[in-house]
């Protein structure tokens, strides 16, 4: 049965991890995350959740002390598909060979072309339209086109490099010169073509690129996302593939990772403009409600293996990993215990992440715990702190304590098998009485 | 057909990272990783004898002592086959591996193999023609399962099939 899963996983496993326009989307995402992280930041301390916070800053700050903080938070989410088309860009041109940094700015570029610059339903009082690029085209509503542009922009780029469409200056020229005069045919053309497309969509319905994207791919996608079974699916999914020893989400975020940003962006964006918050499958909810400590929600069980075990074996384990596991990272028993291609750990493993979701999902539903805002934490964030930060309410906090004695529940018989099997082992070799006896290293005679 | 294991701490379950001083260990039979080897070990009817271990950190600080104590050690228990890795896409425990498994084929007629990921580009282009290092993905690559199977698969033709071993060695080694 496993190897038949096995079998079936691998080449899709396969398929997804090799593809190179997948994984630049995910690798090119992955490059803006610092920046995300940083500007949470920002809107957290704008935004804290706690009662009386504003007007506490505002006594020695000032009144609209959080325009300066919003500077930044606007800088980095309102700006969240320019951020991944430079980085998918990069990512797929490094994927490709060839100029890396010219097919990130070229992409940046065509990505400026397509977005919308005249609002004439926006006018001053002297009648003059406004003229400029909105936030409303570069935060969510373009990220995929961001995906899309970027992809399509290095392989025209890409294209022209092989048809040899390239100016060679002769040899002492500085290289960054080179470069610069290397790309310009290439870049050209790229160019060009985004400038035929442009005109191609402002002769359609849709008005622009940008429109025709959002109605055709984005939206349907995200109504995917905000389908009941979709983090469930995940979740699912990425723990299979870690249980077979794949880096689990390495593999799905390559289809899920955009889907989560947007619905993130989605909440941080109706947050700001005062309208009600409506995606629940976020990226916050999906790493700090679904698993604590590592894929497979394995805290739980590290927290049973230190306390709660008898072999030596499984309790020095725990001992070690807990302390990483806290900042949810259970790479010592992944492979230690280990939990990969273990059986006798398939369910726990497998179950746990799925029910933390479900949970978390229902809580959310019922108005137990508020939706996530569009905050972005660091994976690594603990429990409790993460849950509360996320939602700026004290019962995120109750619900990971409730989540977390559960995961321990679930995972309370399995670990007691594997200690049980631990003991024996430990039992069996201190009776032995053959050549194995002695496995000291101190009295061996050296060569 | 009887194994000893050479694992680095994160593998034998002592912790890895944060645990990379654990000094030379051994325990009776296959301890950590070596759970999710057995089921391709028995079907060759190969059981795992012994493992030994050690911290990264440890190794680094006392190369000539671990490579000399886990020969000797080896020689004392005299398997039939010498498993230094899985070394993953780990820097530090590959290289391990393969001095370890270079100095087994040295100094004992014993049979044994390196195991690590083509991540370890340094190691493997080193050590690659002096000693057998079978292929396996990096930690959270796709087909670990498999290259437990082809890793047994060579342990099997070293021992008992030895004309098959050129073979083999093209089919699964670096």
């Amino acid at each position: 049965m496993m190897k038949k899963l096995e079998g079936w996983l691998m080449p899709i496993a396969n398929a997804l991890s090799k593809n190179k326009v997948l994984v630049s989307i995910r690798d090119g995402f992955m490059f803006a995350v610092p920046m995300i992280i940083i500007g949470s930041i920002f809107l957290l301390i704008s935004n804290f959740p706690i009662e009386g916070w504003s007007q506490f800053i505002a006594s020695f700050a000032g009144e609209g002390w959080e325009a300066n903080l919003d500077a930044v938070t606007s800088a980095t989410f309102d700006c969240y598909a320019i951020l991944g088309c430079i980085g998918i860009a990069y990512a797929y041109a490094r994927e490709n060979n060839v100029d890396k940094i010219e097919c990130a700015i070229l992409s940046l570029v065509n990505f400026l072309i397509l977005a919308p610059k005249k609002f004439p339903a926006y006018t001053n009082e002297a009648g003059k339209s406004f003229s400029g690029f909105a936030f409303s085209n570069l935060g969510t509503k373009g990220i995929f086109l961001a995906m899309i542009t970027a992809i399509c922009t290095v392989l025209l780029f890409k294209w022209a490099v092989k048809k040899h469409w390239v100016i060679k200056l002769p040899d002492g020229v500085p290289p960054a010169v080179m470069d610069s005069f290397a790309a310009l045919l290439p870049a050209a053309f790229a160019m060009f073509v985004f400038f035929v497309v442009n005109i191609i969509f402002t002769h359609t319905s849709f008005g622009n690129a940008p429109a025709f994207i959002y109605a055709v791919l984005q939206a349907p996608l995200l109504g995917v996302g905000r389908s009941a079974g979709f983090e469930v699916l995940y979740q699912f999914l990425s723990t299979l593939f870690w249980f077979f020893g794949i880096n689990g989400p390495a593999v799905t975020n390559t289809i899920f990772s955009p889907i989560h940003q947007a619905l993130t962006l989605e909440n941080y964006e109706a947050a700001a403009a005062g309208l009600p918050m409506t995606n629940i499958f976020t990226a916050g909810f999906s790493d700090f409600f679904c698993n604590f400590g590592g894929g497979g929600s394995t805290l739980g069980l590290v927290i049973m293996m230190t306390f709660f075990s008898k072999s030596k074996r499984m309790r020095t384990l725990g001992k070690l990993s807990l302390p990483a596991a806290i900042f949810g990272i259970n790479e010592p028993i992944i492979f230690g215990l280990p939990i990969v291609l273990n059986p006798l750990m398939a369910i726990p493993f497998l179950l746990t992440p799925v029910l933390n979701t479900i949970l978390a999902q229902v809580a959310t539903q019922i108005g137990f715990i508020p939706i996530t805002i569009g905050v972005q934490l660091s994976w690594t964030t603990p429990i409790f702190i993460s849950g509360f930060l996320v939602t700026g309410s004290i019962n995120a906090v109750i619900l990971q304590a409730v989540q977390l004695a559960m995961d321990m529940g679930i995972y309370y018989p399995f670990m007691k098998m594997q200690d049980i099997r631990y003991l024996e082992d430990e039992k069996n070799a201190a009776n032995k009485k053959d050549n194995l006896d002695d496995l000291s290293f101190d009295d061996l005679q050296l060569n | 057909m009887k194994i000893v294991l050479i694992f680095d701490s994160g593998l034998s379950g002592e912790g890895g990272k944060s645990n990379p001083n654990c000094p030379l260990g051994a325990a009776h039979g296959g301890i950590g990783t070596a759970q999710i080897m057995e089921p391709a070990f028995k079907k060759i009817n190969a059981e795992v004898q012994a493992t030994l271990f050690c911290g990264v950190g440890y190794y680094r600080e006392h190369t000539e002592e671990v490579v000399a104590k886990m020969t000797a050690m080896v020689k004392r228990l005299n398997p039939d086959f010498v498993v230094c890795g899985p070394g993953f896409n780990f820097p530090e425990y590959s290289e391990m591996c393969a001095v370890c498994c270079e100095s087994i084929l040295e100094n004992t007629e014993i049979h044994t193999c390196a195991m690590m990921s083509q991540e370890n580009v340094e190691v493997i282009s080193k050590y690659a023609k002096k000693l057998p290092i079978l292929k396996m993905p990096k930690k959270g690559g796709v087909g670990l399962g498999d290259s437990f199977e082809h890793l047994a698969e060579y342990m099997d033709a070293s021992v008992n099939h030895p004309e098959m071993i050129a073979a083999l060695s093209e089919k699964y080694c670096y």
